[in-house]
């Protein structure tokens, strides 16, 4: 067919340029970027269309592109900071990009947070290693109207001390005085001048036993984190209806078409990324 | 009186529309295999296939094609898109099952984002479908709710004349219309009557089906595991379907400049779902039979109210192993009874 070349408006698999604005080294083989559009017409879509828990295809031409999470918040939208374990071959070159150099982005696709919602409750955060950073745009979003809402908790958990992520950031929150701070790490992953908690964060969840009533749960982590904090948080008493998670999913597109990232009817992507775990119960489970 | 359009005008007929420059595709057969591709004139057409063995998506959603090319320079980044031109096209001599298809991935094109690479070409592009006058041991249409005349996804249809000789033309759609427009002057008027269409016979309970695919106590049945083991994940049910859509993105080139691609994918695929970090959320054979079943016979119609089946038995007539839609609904319909 004699195909030819027509610029078009909406193309959904035309990706927008960034620039690297700069970039943070978070542990071993984590990196966070902070990206801005080239384009002020990008920049202004997207300040038009993000909510915190919407997430992004970031990518470099010729090696293809990424799915994560925007995890700069909701409150903060004239940049985006994603935050990557260089483990494939697009994060690879990601992580080698350098400050200066432009990728590509795709997006922000997905559902939210209703942080509308929490406001006037209490909120429990629960993350473990790298799902961090998408907890954190939550935190963030949430810090920057501190006066909505009640007490904030929040329960960090990694490896190893070297494998905590947002470094500077879990000291500004220790000190600020309106947040109660829990990190622990791993057994043997302590370090000989670690003063906080060691344990699996379950375990620590349990033995700070923040009180359910009035309170939303955010929890991110990978999947075994998930199961066994669920148990924890039930056990607390929390119901699943207050408890709010994130699932991720192999894309191509983003937008529903590619076929590939749907757990029983659920498309991750049009759907998701943003879930209860009352909604993620009633997913087939051995299609997760 | 209705309109006919005889055989033996079809070639004033193809050259009349490729005068006006509409690109015209049909039926043909090549080396074995046959599909649509664009004609020259009629005589290259294959008239007498009950159905070609790929299917008519190829012309909406080719196997690859070109989405974007880039070129990176120092400080920026060149994109330009590789668009479908806007030439109208005829495709004379779709299937029903076929042409039902390509309604049925509208839908999913255009669910909230809109796939311009899908609509370019579906809107430039006029169906003429041909009723089945004969059909084989795999056609399944009827037990689809589909049948051997459906109209769905067309915007003509031709009945065969019982005497061979032509077509009862219907107008289905304003765009069909004007495809009938510029060769008026070859319809003629007469009461000729339309040879009977196949006989189909249903082959299972479609219902009976999807009430036990939607019991969520069914998703881990051992069914699944017994019915597909034999599956060797080939991925040609997928590629032969019409409806069947899921697709890779990928870059062909360097970081300097290329060509991102879309390409036809598969469920079937064991790397279709595969995590980064090695977690594979449908590792088993089973697990991507039962997800491609599940696609077309519960989530596509939660979604889009329609089953994305349209019965046309390719996955069964092709399978190298001998599995398909047929047999595992048929199964199951057996299950649910």
């Amino acid at each position: 067919m004699t195909d030819t070349i027509i610029p078009a408006q909406n193309n959904i698999y035309r990706p927008a340029v960034m620039k690297i604005a700069a970039t943070r080294n978070e542990a071993p083989g984590v990196q966070t970027l902070r990206l801005e559009f080239q384009d002020p017409a990008d920049q202004e879509k997207f300040a038009a269309v993000y909510r915190t828990g919407m997430f992004g295809l970031y990518g470099i031409y010729g090696e293809g592109e990424s799915t994560f999470c925007v995890a700069s918040p909701e409150t903060r939208k004239d940049y985006i900071e994603c935050t990557f374990r260089q483990s494939g071959r697009v994060t690879t070159a990601l992580a080698s990009a350098e400050e200066g150099d432009l990728i590509t982005f795709r997006g922000p696709y997905g559902n939210r947070f209703p942080i509308e919602e929490f406001y006037g409750k209490n909120l429990l955060f629960i993350a473990g290693g790298i799902a961090l950073p998408p907890t954190r745009s939550v935190i963030w979003s949430c810090l920057d109207q501190r006066d909505k809402f009640g007490k904030i908790t929040i329960v960090y958990g990694a490896r190893t001390v070297a494998d905590l992520v947002y470094k500077q950031e879990l000291d500004e929150w220790a000190e600020r005085g309106d947040v109660e701070l829990v990190l622990t790490v791993d057994p043997g992953g302590e370090s000989p001048d670690w003063k906080h908690r060691v344990g699996f964060v379950p375990t620590v969840l349990e033995e700070a036993a923040p009180a359910p009533g009035n309170c939303i749960a955010v929890l991110c982590g990978p999947p075994i984190m998930i199961k066994f904090t669920l148990a924890s948080l039930k056990k607390l008493g929390f119901e699943e209806a207050n408890v709010y998670t994130t699932l991720e999913n192999r894309m191509k597109c983003g937008v529903g078409k590619c076929g590939r990232c749907n757990v029983g009817s659920v498309y991750v992507c049009k759907e998701g990324p943003v879930f209860t775990a009352e909604e993620v119960s009633a997913m087939p489970a051995a299609d997760l | 009186m209705t309109k006919i359009l005889y055989s033996d005008d079809l070639t004033t007929c193809f050259s009349t529309w490729r005068k006006e420059g509409i690109m015209t595709f049909g039926p043909v057969q090549e080396a074995g295999n046959s599909g649509f591709r664009e004609v020259q004139d009629e005589k290259e057409l294959d008239m007498n296939l009950i159905l070609t063995s790929r299917t008519l998506k190829e012309l909406f959603f080719p196997r690859t094609e070109p989405m974007l090319s880039y070129s990176i320079g120092k400080q920026q980044i060149e994109t330009s898109e590789f668009l479908p031109s806007e030439k109208p096209c005829i495709i004379f001599g779709a299937r029903p099952c076929d042409a039902a298809g390509m309604a049925m991935d509208d839908e999913l094109f255009n669910w909230d984002y809109r796939d311009e690479y899908w609509f370019r070409r579906r809107s430039r592009s006029v169906i003429m479908t041909i009723a089945c006058s004969t059909s084989d041991d795999f056609c399944m249409c009827t037990s689809l709710g589909l049948g051997p005349d459906s109209a769905k996804g067309s915007d003509v249809l031709l009945r065969p004349l019982a005497s061979g000789k032509g077509w009862l033309v219907e107008e289905l759609t304003e765009k069909g219309d004007k495809a009938l427009q510029s060769i008026a002057s070859l319809l003629k008027e007469g009461t000729e009557e339309a040879a009977p269409t196949a006989e189909v016979p249903v082959l299972f309970d479609l219902e009976a089906c999807t009430t036990w695919l939607a019991d969520p106590e069914n998703f881990e049945s051992h069914f699944w595991k017994e019915i597909s083991e034999r599956c060797i994940g080939c991925g040609t049910c997928t590629y032969l379907c019409p409806t069947c859509h899921c697709f890779d993105i990928q870059d062909e080139g360097d970081t300097y400049e290329g060509i991102r691609r879309k390409n036809w994918d598969s469920c079937s695929f064991q790397l279709f779902t595969m995590h980064t970090s090695g977690h594979n959320p449908r590792n088993t054979q089973s697990a991507r039979w039962r997800q491609r079943i599940m696609h077309k016979f519960n989530y596509f119609s939660l979604k889009f109210s329609v089953n994305s089946c349209t019965g046309c038995g390719r996955c069964t007539r092709e399978c190298p192993v001998d599995m398909g839609v047929r047999e595992t609904l048929q199964a199951i319909s057996t299950l649910q009874k």
